[in-house]
């Protein structure tokens, strides 16, 4: 057997590993996926203060550290029993959304751009961001990065700091907008619906209107029938910050929905021994291996994910954009991975339209943003929806409010098991066996894996992005380097 | 933002043992007296954020730690300086950087930004970036003191 090694992935936030093993005729025999381990994170929250966790949490990882601030903050208000005063909550919310903007673009043009703007199997040395930039023009990457710029303004008006948020406290947040933060909020939000529109149009142009992408979307080996997890309002519409967890099956049929803080209840871990990364499953389904269907609890928790577990957007531009989605794709739910860019995008629309909702909410610059804690329940479970998946922060305290233990489950944690096989499918089904194997083949395997977004930054430490490639196919025998492909090195 | 001059810019998680390095120097060069084109500023982030960080000065030093692969022979608290080209698809580790540095300098110059003629990156070797943890390891500690110095220099401090 020979083993093919794509390592580092490229354009990824954080160190991954994929390991083909082929046998003498190139077929693949297995996939497995591995990332390192970064050590130690209980032993460093356990003894401090947990208002602390809200501040050291987002430093885990820099891709999506107001994610982690938030579950932190909503996890600390139930350790102190205290009720969030409503402008607190709307002043999170809109953080968040913005936050999910800005995320949900970069994605979008610099990640999964280069394969569909560029083409899978374009000249590596062209796909990438660059050379996005070329084909999109000028004016379009120009308003990319400003409404970049545009949301960090916002995120640091609100949050206190640009990069790593720390206006969240137990009950609030620490301080109230002004009108005039409030005006140019809602001046940045509205441009933001509109760049998110745009973006929309992009895809279709670009994405939908090549029969050959469609094709490549709407294809087996980029398919899996899986459970689906998001969180959703009392309307069972999606939503980011706050709500119930629902889960659908296969079918689209609600399977279960709970309470964040009975999470234990619902999901377990399994362990393999070749990853430090556990692969959670659905406790009520069971663990039956790397498998999709009914009957395997794997599930997933993605852009995608979040569509399917809902019945709608609870904007209107979203909502409609929503039924397009699924009318376009054959009806609920949609089971191929790759359509997570379309659902991404959906998204992106969502959380600027919300977020223009709440700059635009009289309450929002109500001065009472924070009711004051009096007691210590000692145990609380902070949920969000990350953009890469449903995030878990769990935490218990001594009387005092000195953490005792903490576990998180993070969002691309809850994909790992689909993840694996995505790319076990994908492999399958691009080597075919007999032929040489190609970059761009090995590029289209590790679309399979760029799809869920996949961030390590939070297990594990991160590299950039543009990092160096190197694919090795060895003898699994000898250990011999029968053919290596490299690219930016 | 002192237009034109000088940015000292330590990156880096300050709760990843030595990738805390970069950050913890920029914070003592920060303290210290400096000519008053400098400007020292600490980010945890990469990628695109940089480039709204570094537009605008004509020169930027980069602070930070670097993991070399084992092969490369390299030791914890050894120091390398590097101009920007060097790091076209170098192995670095830092903390969350989205894109590399020289991707970013080049979309801003594409975008028309008044982008640093000049990037120098002093880069330490690290022994540990993958505990969570706030002390630096012995080596990277003493290199520190090293950076500090040298980056003093590099400004006209010393």
């Amino acid at each position: 057997m020979k083993k093919v090694t794509v390592d580092p992935i490229t354009r990824l936030e954080g160190h991954g590993k994929i390991e083909i093993f082929v046998d003498d005729d190139n077929k693949v025999q297995n996939v497995y996926f591995q990332i390192p381990e970064l050590r130690g994170f209980e032993r460093f929250c356990v003894g401090r203060p947990v208002e602390e966790l809200a501040r050291i949490t987002p430093r885990i990882c820099g891709v999506c550290p107001e994610a982690h601030h938030m579950a932190a903050t909503k996890a600390i208000d139930q350790v102190f029993g205290v009720e969030v005063a409503p402008a607190g909550r709307k002043l999170r919310e809109l953080l968040y959304n913005t936050f999910y903007v800005t995320d949900h673009t970069t994605h979008f043009y610099i990640l999964a751009g280069p394969d569909f703007i560029m083409g899978p199997e374009s000249d590596p040395a062209a796909r990438n961001i660059l050379g996005v930039i070329g084909k999109v023009g000028m004016e379009t990457a120009g308003a990319m990065i400003k409404l970049r710029a545009e949301a960090a303004e916002v995120i640091s008006m609100i949050g206190g700091k640009q990069i790593h948020p720390v206006c969240g406290l137990p009950g609030g947040v620490s301080q109230a907008i002004t009108a005039e933060q409030r005006d140019r909020i809602v001046e940045v939000t509205a441009a933001q619906v509109e760049f998110a529109k745009f973006t929309l149009k992009l895809f279709d142009d670009v994405v939908l209107g090549n029969s050959a992408y469609v094709d490549l979307i709407k294809s087996d080996m980029f398919t899996h029938e899986t459970y689906y997890m998001g969180m959703v309002d009392e309307n069972n519409k999606v939503n980011f910050y706050d709500g119930k967890i629902r889960v659908v099956g296969p079918d689209g049929v609600e399977h279960e929905k709970f309470d964040g803080k009975d999470y234990l209840a619902h999901i377990a871990e399994h362990v393999e021994p070749y990853s430090y990364l556990v692969y959670p499953y659905l406790k009520s389904v069971g663990w039956k291996g790397f498998t999709d269907g009914k009957d395997s609890g794997v599930y997933r928790a993605s852009p995608l994910s979040r569509l399917n577990a809902a019945d709608g957007m609870a904007t209107p531009l979203a909502q409609a954009e929503y039924e397009r989605f699924y009318s376009t794709l054959g009806g609920k739910p949609v089971h191929a991975t790759l359509a997570t860019h379309w659902a991404r995008l959906v998204e992106l629309l969502y959380a600027a339209e919300r977020a223009h909702e709440l700059a635009t909410d009289p309450e929002i610059i109500d001065p009472n943003v924070r009711n004051i804690p009096t007691r210590i329940v000692g145990e609380g479970v902070g949920v969000v929806e990350a953009p890469r998946g449903t995030l878990y922060h769990h935490y218990k305290t001594d009387d005092k409010g000195i953490v005792t233990n903490v576990n998180l489950i993070v969002g691309t944690t809850n994909n790992n098991a689909a993840i694996s096989m995505s790319l076990k499918k994908a492999a399958e089904g691009l080597l075919t066996g007999g032929n040489e194997i190609r970059e761009g083949q090995l590029n289209m395997i590790e679309m399979a894996f760029r799809a869920y977004d996949p961030c390590f930054g939070c297990a594990t430490h991160t590299l950039p992005g543009d990092m160096p490639l190197e694919v090795t196919v060895k003898r699994e025998a000898t250990r011999d380097v029968v053919a290596s492909v490299k690219r930016n090195m | 933002m002192t237009l034109g001059g000088t940015l000292v810019l330590g990156m880096g998680n300050p709760i990843l043992s030595d990738d805390g390095v970069g950050l913890l120097v920029a914070g003592r060069l920060r303290e210290s007296p400096l000519p008053d084109h400098v400007e020292v500023m600490q980010s945890e982030v990469g990628g695109l954020r940089l480039l709204e960080l570094v537009r605008g000065f004509t020169r930027v030093i980069i602070i930070d730690a670097l993991r070399s692969p084992a092969e490369s022979g390299r030791h914890p608290g050894e120091v390398y300086r590097y101009e920007a080209k060097d790091f076209k698809g170098g192995h670095r580790y830092g903390s969350a950087h989205s894109i590399g540095l020289d991707t970013c300098l080049e979309i801003g110059h594409k975008l028309g930004y008044d982008m640093p003629a000049e990037v120098t990156v002093f880069a330490i070797e690290a022994e540990d970036v993958e505990t969570f943890g706030e002390e630096l390891s012995p080596p990277v500690a003493a290199a520190a003191e090293r950076v500090f110095a040298l980056v003093r220099e590099e400004v006209g401090a010393a």
